[in-house]
């Protein structure tokens, strides 16, 4: 039988669900009109599927960080570093999977004004008050904000936006 | 301003069509007598005659079309060249950039449709991003593994003055070219190679386009490790070699496939070991040890077979890197080689020349014995490309011409005519079934009109042959869609093109009609009416393991 058995991957970020087909990856790009739609295309062509996306610009001009969080699919776990790196318009592919990271999400949600106190302990942030409840917003990594939805239901959620992940390697 | 760019990138052939929305770039183009365009009659004609001109001259084709429908009219040639890894530049007209997104009339989002089957590509809003994007497109169209390039380009930007060309330059700092060979993984591969006691190399198109085929022979005779080709890499090992396997792949020769299901060590170069050429995969090269792959595209690597050792670099460069560190080979070949030859003489090539029907083999076998591997073959898709691949024994590279990776029917007639444009010196040979002839057949006028030497070899079995032999073989033996009794009669269709046409029906006639083809300039077609249930063999069942190769019955 022919061995196919894929190089040694770190262990993945903890994701509910298929915990071991996510991979983290962190890339520069360049600004364009069309660098979001060749981003997306590779990864739609490629069998993989977005768990989690978020962009925005970096510290060099002309150039934005997109952070993915990617279901490799039947396809070996590296070949979505590869595929995106074919790409002309990405500079720079970072695989952060299973690396130490810092890694967020940001939470808005609108809840009823007298429920707060179990909220703000968990760390939450009053960004407004008003006469059908109170917004507030909070961050944390992807368990903690799952936590946090939970909390919420209790609550009585009126409306909730959430980011994707945000992730930085740690360097301590 | 993009006719001049095109000039100073030594474009000499343009194949296109105008339209509304690149009237600007025809207006000034009898300006530029440098620039011979060939006016084709359908877009996809035009993107296969680039592809031709590119396979076959080694410069990258040229391809314009106006933008909507004649745009879009190219994305089944720009695929095939994706696929196949060719150099091309397609210059798309768009509207004028203060009208894109409203639904203007001929508007098609080009970039969306053909972002899949491009190596890159650009719109073009501003008259100052031109040069630098018609430089940077020929740049990486032709550099590390080659592919398409569209540019799609505004008609505003294209009728806009510029004061000054600015200088060239390429400001691509996402572009990453593999060229280097890591040394150390080179030791490693020529080693296992040289310590194997079963090794076979396959050789893929990767080989062709780097140029390797001194290094592969110099490597395989070292070594003294047999070589089989893919479809594409047909030509990097001359055929006639004593340590030519011939070609690999679900439909390649006996003995290839048995000395790849029995290797020891595998190394694939320059190629994608795609599912043509593993058949099911969990039983391709189920013996190998050490699989080595050698590629530029690093994301080759493990896509289907992962590599024990890798190396992401040019071919012949790697090649180059390896020979020295083959050393004395430990094993005894004696022993393999003589195997191979035994399996050689068990399963030969052959073909049913005994029931009075003309052969599609031997009008193959003729051409090869005129052509003496002089001459350009250019094939469509299905039989007639197998056919043409296993029957002529190309001794040099890029004698076959092929859609191999996508496999496109039409693709033979128009790649056959930018192939001519590419090597007017040699002869070519066009090689099609009637299916795929039909699709493209309007670009026999563009024969006619350049008289241009293209000799059409029509394998005509009223059918879609290889659909009809899966379907007797794989689908229960249900004909279904694919009589071919309804079509014109070729002979009357090249008369009212303007071109000589022959129809052959007896096996005496095939010399006649190839001198009669020969004696004339210019285009010429020959309608072979050939037996309709004449066959491929081998043939790898599908979702079966290239072991399980069938062969052709031993007729009488």
């Amino acid at each position: 039988m022919l061995e196919m058995k894929p190089k040694p991957a770190a262990a993945p970020l903890p994701v509910k669900g298929k915990e071991t087909r996510i991979r983290v990856l962190s890339l520069l790009v360049e600004d364009g009109q069309n660098t979001l739609t060749k981003v997306s295309g590779v990864i739609r062509r490629r069998g993989f599927h977005v768990r989690g996306i978020s962009v925005g610009p970096s510290r060099q001009p002309g150039r934005s960080r997109i952070t993915l969080q990617i279901d490799h699919g039947h396809a070996e776990a590296d070949q979505v570093r590869k595929q995106l790196e074919r790409l002309v318009e990405v500079v720079e592919v970072e695989d952060l999977t299973g690396d130490e990271v810092h890694s967020r999400e940001l939470i808005v949600a609108k809840v009823a004004a007298s429920e707060l106190e179990a909220l703000l302990q968990r760390g939450a942030k009053v960004l407004s008050t008003g006469p059908d409840g109170t917004t507030v917003e909070f961050s944390g990594d992807a368990d903690e904000v799952g936590d946090f939805v939970n909390e919420l239901a209790r609550h009585g959620i009126v409306e909730v936006v959430r980011s994707g992940p945000v992730v930085m390697r740690r360097t301590e | 301003m993009i006719l001049e760019a095109l000039e100073r990138e030594g474009v000499e052939y343009i194949f296109g069509y105008p339209g509304g929305a690149n009237l600007p770039i025809y207006q000034h183009l009898p300006e530029h007598p440098n620039l011979k365009h060939i006016l084709v009659r359908h877009e996809q004609g035009a993107a296969h005659m680039a592809d031709g001109y590119a396979r076959a001259s080694g410069k990258p084709g040229v391809v314009f079309a106006t933008s909507g429908p004649g745009a879009l009219n190219l994305v089944t040639g720009l695929c095939t060249a994706y696929m196949d890894s060719v150099p091309m530049i397609a210059i798309t007209g768009q509207v004028v950039s203060t009208q894109v997104g409203r639904d203007a009339f001929q508007e098609s989002d080009v970039i969306g449709a053909t972002s899949s089957v491009t190596k890159h590509s650009y719109l073009v809003t501003r008259i100052d991003q031109l040069p630098r994007v018609i430089h940077e497109a020929f740049h990486i169209a032709t550099t590390g593994r080659p592919g398409p390039v569209l540019i799609d380009i505004c008609k505003d930007v294209q009728q806009a003055d510029a004061e000054r060309i600015t200088p060239q330059y390429l400001d691509l700092p996402g572009y990453k070219l593999n060229g280097h060979v890591n040394l150390d993984q080179a030791r490693q591969a020529a080693q296992a190679l040289a310590g194997a006691e079963r090794p076979v190399i396959l050789a893929g198109h990767g080989v062709l386009l780097s140029h390797a085929e001194r290094e592969l022979m110099q490597l395989s005779e070292a070594a003294a490790a047999p070589v089989g080709t893919t479809l594409l890499g047909i030509g990097a090992f001359p055929v006639k070699h004593p340590l030519s396997l011939h070609m690999t792949g679900f439909m390649g020769t006996g003995w290839c496939l048995k000395a790849v299901q029995n290797a020891d060590v595998l190394m694939m170069v320059g190629m994608r070991v795609d599912d043509r050429v593993t058949a099911k995969l969990s039983e391709f090269a189920p013996n190998v040890k050490t699989f080595i792959h050698v590629d530029i595209d690093e994301s080759e690597m493990g896509k289907n077979v992962r590599p024990h050792i890798e190396l992401v670099a040019d071919a012949r460069l790697a090649l180059e890197a390896m020979l020295p560190h083959v050393g004395k080979v430990q094993a005894d070949r004696g022993n393999w080689l003589a195997q191979i030859d035994e399996w050689r003489e068990e399963h030969p090539l052959r073909y049913r020349h005994s029931n009075g029907q003309l052969q599609p083999q031997d009008v193959l076998i003729d051409m090869y014995r005129r052509a003496k591997s002089e001459a350009i073959v250019v094939a469509d898709v299905g039989q007639n490309q197998i056919w043409a691949a296993l029957w002529w024994n190309y001794d040099r590279p890029g004698l076959f011409i092929n859609s191999g990776g996508s496999g496109t029917m039409g693709f033979a007639l128009p790649a056959a005519i930018g192939a001519k444009f590419g090597r007017p010196d040699l002869p070519v040979w066009c090689v099609a079934g009637e299916g795929g002839f039909v699709m493209t057949a309007q670009e026999l006028s563009v024969a006619v009109e350049h008289q241009l030497d293209v000799k059409i070899v029509l394998l005509n079995n009223f059918s879609l042959g290889m659909v009809r032999q899966f379907q007797d073989d794989f689908y229960g033996g249900v004909r279904s869609q694919v009589d071919l009794t309804h079509m014109p009669d070729f002979v009357k269709l090249c008369e009212a093109y303007g071109l000589p046409a022959l129809r052959v029906e007896k096996f005496e006639d095939i010399a006649p009609s190839f001198d009669a083809a020969e004696r004339t300039k210019g285009p010429f077609l020959i309608d072979f009416r050939i037996d309709p249930e004449a066959n491929v063999y081998p043939i790898v069942p599908l979702g079966k393991g290239l072991n399980e190769f069938r062969e052709a019955p031993e007729y009488a």
